[in-house]
């Protein structure tokens, strides 16, 4: 090989490298990590990006080069010269990536062990995933549930997931950590979340009609903070008052990812506004209590315009006591008549 | 014929008066189709009356027998794909070199049972380029439902029936067969030999297709909609949270699995026992060596998704609990099953791709493929890894923990003969004396393309990383590198390489260019920003998503209108230059292989005098060289200057 083709050669794989890098390092790739877990994931990241860009470039370098330089004339009926393999250069191009492979796998195995190692004094959730909702349920504060995920800063966390139908799974893209719920087995999945802030919970995992709204938040909190929240719900779910453990049991269940309550202030779309709860009794021509009770309980029995069967869990009959329950209804009738 | 060295028997069967109705044909295949769908449906009604079962008419059990079993085995039996073994079977007398249904001379032959090798992989090609097109629509749809977040045009049920169906009709209607069509036209003249091993076998592989194809399409008719469970068609969503549609899926796949197993055993005996003489397993063309490697894929693992669709339709229909964890039923050993065949299925994917683009490259470099024996030897050594990565599809299943690293070990170790084939198909080029013709422009963009999927699939191999990108739209990105960059790449390779020889008339190379560059352009414009919406957090298979991705989606979405539309100048490239091409010589690109010594297209039986094999296939500038001793081609447009290069 002559020198100057060499020289080329360098010159477009560092091109090639070059727009290759300021691609990766232009894009917002990895959302910003908010868990230990994530940060060992973001080096582990860049080293194969690394890897992949110079590989990509020499590739590149080898093709536009020969495109350019060994183009032959549409006349031209000459063959090339009979080269039939270099065992050297062979054993070269299997041996390198035997070695840059090997490397990615000793880096990946030393992050897995250390993401999945639980830390001292960890704080165990129950989540319990069904179509189409995610409740976490706390075993430190007994029996309290909730729809949405709220967590302390800097506590080593592991998740203990069910699910109650089909295949669920379990995400937040800021954790870089993901497990799917699997109906008749028990699955566990580990994190620290070392940032404040309110995080997607997103369900990766096909689940039905209603997978792409199977979404909730996991909020981060001041260790203090968290304790405080913990107390006063524990408190709320016990209160006497239907308005307080209906609201209660309102929260807990996520009922607001999907509706419209502005008593709650919730604003989901994704079903019936419940704001409009006495006018939507009145379409189906019952009274009111009766239409939230079986609403709630038999989801399918009443679908208003715009809405789709089969997409409101049709498990919160039997999940919600009786007590909890009553609350509810009695909580949406006096909201709605207010909102 | 004249002058062929075999008694061949050619005359039509025939009779007279109402003989239609009972001679194999369409009208035949219709009757016997509807009469067969009755036999079921009154089979099944006539066996819970009698049982007591109640309700009598029972749909889903009502329709899997009648129509997605017996109506298609009527269809079969009617059009004749039975016939000569029914007529064995019963002692009627037959003869072995019984050619009637061989060979084609009006468009009527293409759409009979046909045993000739050639008509079957034209047969295979239209075929599957029609699925091809109906999954493209598809695919479109995805993307105009997707082009704005909320839900625009679809609900939920039908918006995940367009992709799972997209996603079932081009693995299982185009890809894999578009692969098998090619070979069975190749194969057996790279082999030096008349046609495949079994003919009517062949001929009845192909006639499963379409069966398989309608099934899944007509899905979306069944009331309930049509199933929405992915490709994948994960347990238990598909297998007890679905609507009947489910069940078109568990058999669409079932008929086209026996389809590519039998394509696959006829392969693997064409190849052991068919080769000309001399023709040794070192001196075989790479797609030959291709093919065989895919067969042994398919013959061991497609029984494993036969298995799961079968457990998967069982729980759906006769309420058995393969995966039902509510009646005892384990619902991540379907997982298991389903990438036990599904992660060779890529391979299967992808290694006659391999073969197409080392003939291609080789020829247009003008150079012998580089490190011929490594390259068929990484073949195999993809078989066996194969075998041993499937659970890497799984790192976030929730499997025994302890099965992930060694599964990334072995996916980390694909890589390494997939490099070589790269490297090496790079250093045939190097030197060599390259012509940019429409196949060569469509090995290049693989080549490309396929590096930065092995890539991004390196980057999934490893366990961490795939935790955080398992599926998002990074893994949709992924398998579009790997599947359109890669498969769909070389299907065009292989289409416009081959096209010549089987219709004896050349493509319009400027309309050939013009769909590559639209098709490589709109491909990356498409499928790139992908990688990017998957990592910042965007699951695949939503109708609706966060509001940050929509711009990004757009793009994609307008991206994809222009890919599709690139389908339209192949589309009337092909059947234009079918009707009016100019006509072919026999071997436009000098090549060295066999097909090529034969005219375009080849003669009815392939090689009047079986050939001598004496030489490797590839030795471009090696003076003297000849890779087969055979008599000129018959067909008067050949010099006998093209026939013999070099």
């Amino acid at each position: 090989m002559r020198r100057g083709s060499i020289a080329s050669l360098l010159g477009i794989g560092v091109v090639a490298g070059g727009i290759a890098a300021a691609v990766a390092l232009a894009l917002p790739w990895l959302p910003k990590p908010a868990s230990n877990e994530a940060d060992r994931v973001g080096p582990l990241f860049w080293f194969v990006i690394i890897i992949c860009i110079v590989v990509f470039a020499a590739v590149a370098a080898v093709m536009i080069y020969s495109i350019t330089h060994f183009r032959a004339a549409d006349d031209d009926d000459s063959d090339g010269p009979p080269v039939h393999g270099h065992t050297g250069l062979e054993i070269v191009w299997t041996i390198i990536p035997t070695l840059l492979v090997t490397a990615i796998g000793i880096w990946s195995a030393i992050v897995l062990s250390r993401n999945d190692a639980l830390g001292a004094n960890v704080m165990r959730v129950n989540v319990t995933a069904q179509q189409f909702a995610w409740s976490f349920s706390y075993p430190e504060a007994k029996g309290l549930t909730s729809g949405t995920l709220r967590l302390p800063k800097g506590r080593s966390i592991q998740l203990v997931l069910q699910s109650k139908d089909v295949i669920h799974s379990f995400w937040v893209p800021e954790f870089s950590q993901k497990e799917d719920t699997v109906p008749g087995i028990v699955t566990k999945l580990h994190f620290t979340p070392n940032r404040l802030g309110t995080f997607p919970v997103i369900c990766t995992e096909l689940c039905g009609l209603g997978h792409a709204v199977m979404r909730t938040s996991v909020i981060v909190m001041t260790p203090a903070a968290f304790d405080k929240w913990l107390a006063s719900q524990t408190k709320a779910v016990s209160s006497p008052d239907a308005g307080v453990a209906g609201k209660a049991v309102f929260t807990n269940n996520a009922c607001g990812a999907c509706h419209t309550l502005t008593a709650a202030g919730a604003t989901g779309k994704v079903g019936p506004d419940l704001d409009k709860l006495p006018a939507e009794a009145q379409a189906a021509n019952q009274p009111l209590e009766t239409f939230v009770h079986d609403s709630i309980v038999d989801p399918n029995k009443y679908i208003e315009k715009g809405f789709h069967p089969n997409v409101m869990p049709a498990t919160f009959g039997t999940a919600l006591s009786k007590t909890q329950l009553d609350a509810l209804v009695q909580y949406l009738i006096s909201s709605s008549k207010k909102g | 014929m004249t002058a062929t060295t075999v008694d061949h028997d050619m005359t039509p069967r025939s009779g007279g008066g109402w003989s239609y109705l009972y001679r194999a044909g369409w009208i035949r295949a219709a009757l016997m189709t509807a009469l067969f769908g009755f036999f079921g449906f009154g089979l099944t009604v006539g066996l819970r009356a009698w049982g007591g079962y109640n309700p009598v008419l029972l749909w889903s059990p009502i329709v899997l027998i009648s129509i997605l079993v017996c109506a298609p085995l009527g269809f079969l039996a009617g059009l004749g794909t039975f016939d000569y073994w029914a007529g064995y079977a019963i002692g009627r007398p037959t003869k072995p070199d019984d050619h009637a249904g061989h060979g084609a001379t009006s468009w009527r032959d293409y759409f009979k049972v046909n045993t000739d090798h050639k008509v079957i992989g034209m047969q295979y090609l239209v075929t599957t380029l029609i699925f091809f097109v109906i999954g493209g629509m598809l695919a479109l749809l995805v993307r105009a439902e997707l082009a704005k977040p909320g839900t625009q045009y679809f609900d939920p049920q039908t918006y995940n029936g367009l992709f799972s169906v997209h996603a079932s009709l081009m693995i299982f209607l185009f890809v894999i067969p578009a692969f098998a069509g090619l070979a069975n036209f190749a194969v057996p003249l790279m082999l030096g030999a008349g046609d495949m091993a079994f003919p009517r076998l062949n001929a009845l592989s192909f006639w499963l297709l379409p069966i398989a194809g309608i099934m899944m399409l007509s899905s979306f008719v069944v009331p309930g909609g049509a199933f929405a469970c992915g490709w994948t068609g994960y347990a238990p969503l598909c297998s007890t949270h679905q609507p009947l549609g489910a069940v078109f899926f568990n058999q669409g796949v079932q008929w086209a699995g026996a389809s590519s197993i039998m394509t696959a055993l006829n392969f693997l005996v064409t190849i052991i026992t068919m080769r000309a003489p001399g023709m040794t397993f070192w001196r075989m063309p790479l797609l030959v060596w291709a093919n065989f490697t895919t067969s042994l894929l398919v013959v061991i693992a497609t029984p494993f998704i036969a298995g799961s669709q079968f457990f998967s339709m069982f729980d759906h229909v006769m309420h058995t609990a393969f995966f039902d964890p509510g009646h005892g039923g384990y619902a991540l050993g379907y997982q298991h099953i389903f990438w036990f065949y599904s992660h060779p299925a890529v391979y299967i994917m992808m290694l006659p791709g391999f073969g197409i683009v080392s003939e291609v490259i080789s020829v247009f470099s003008r150079k012998p493929i580089f490190g011929y024996r490594l390259m068929a030897l990484s073949l195999m050594a993809i078989v066996v890894l194969g075998f041993s990565v499937w659970a890497h599809h799984m790192f976030v299943s929730g499997m025994a923990p302890w099965l992930r690293v060694p599964m990334m070990i072995t996916t980390l170790l694909i890589a390494v003969p997939t490099g070589i084939k790269i490297f090496s198909w790079l250093a045939t080029m190097w030197e060599g004396k390259l012509h940019f013709n429409t196949p060569m422009l469509f090995a290049l963009g693989f080549l490309s393309m396929f590096v930065i999927g092995g890539l991004s699939g390196v980057m999934l191999g490893a366990v961490p990383i795939d935790i955080h990108v398992s599926d998002t739209y990074f893994i949709v990105a992924h398998i579009h590198y790997v599947l359109f960059g890669g498969s769909v790449f070389t299907i065009f390779a292989g289409m416009y390489y081959w096209f010549p020889k089987m219709t004896g008339r050349m493509y319009n190379e400027r309309l050939g260019k013009l769909h590559f560059w639209l098709t490589f352009v709109g491909f990356n414009l498409t499928f790139f920003p992908m990688h990017l919406v998957g990592m910042e957090g965007m699951p695949r298979r939503v109708a609706d998503y966060a509001p940050k991705f929509a711009s990004l989606n757009m793009f994609i979405s307008l991206a994809s209108f222009g890919l599709g539309l690139s389908t339209i100048v192949f589309l009337y490239n092909m059947i234009t230059s079918w009707r009016n091409g100019p006509i072919a010589p026999s071997n436009p690109w000098r090549a060295l292989t066999l097909e090529w010594q034969v005219s375009s297209p080849p003669p009815i039986f392939n090689f009047d005098e079986i050939p001598q094999v004496v030489g490797h296939p590839y030795e471009y500038g090696v003076p003297g060289a000849v890779h087969a001793i055979l008599t000129p081609a018959r067909a008067a447009e050949v010099t006998p200057a093209e026939v013999t290069t070099p």
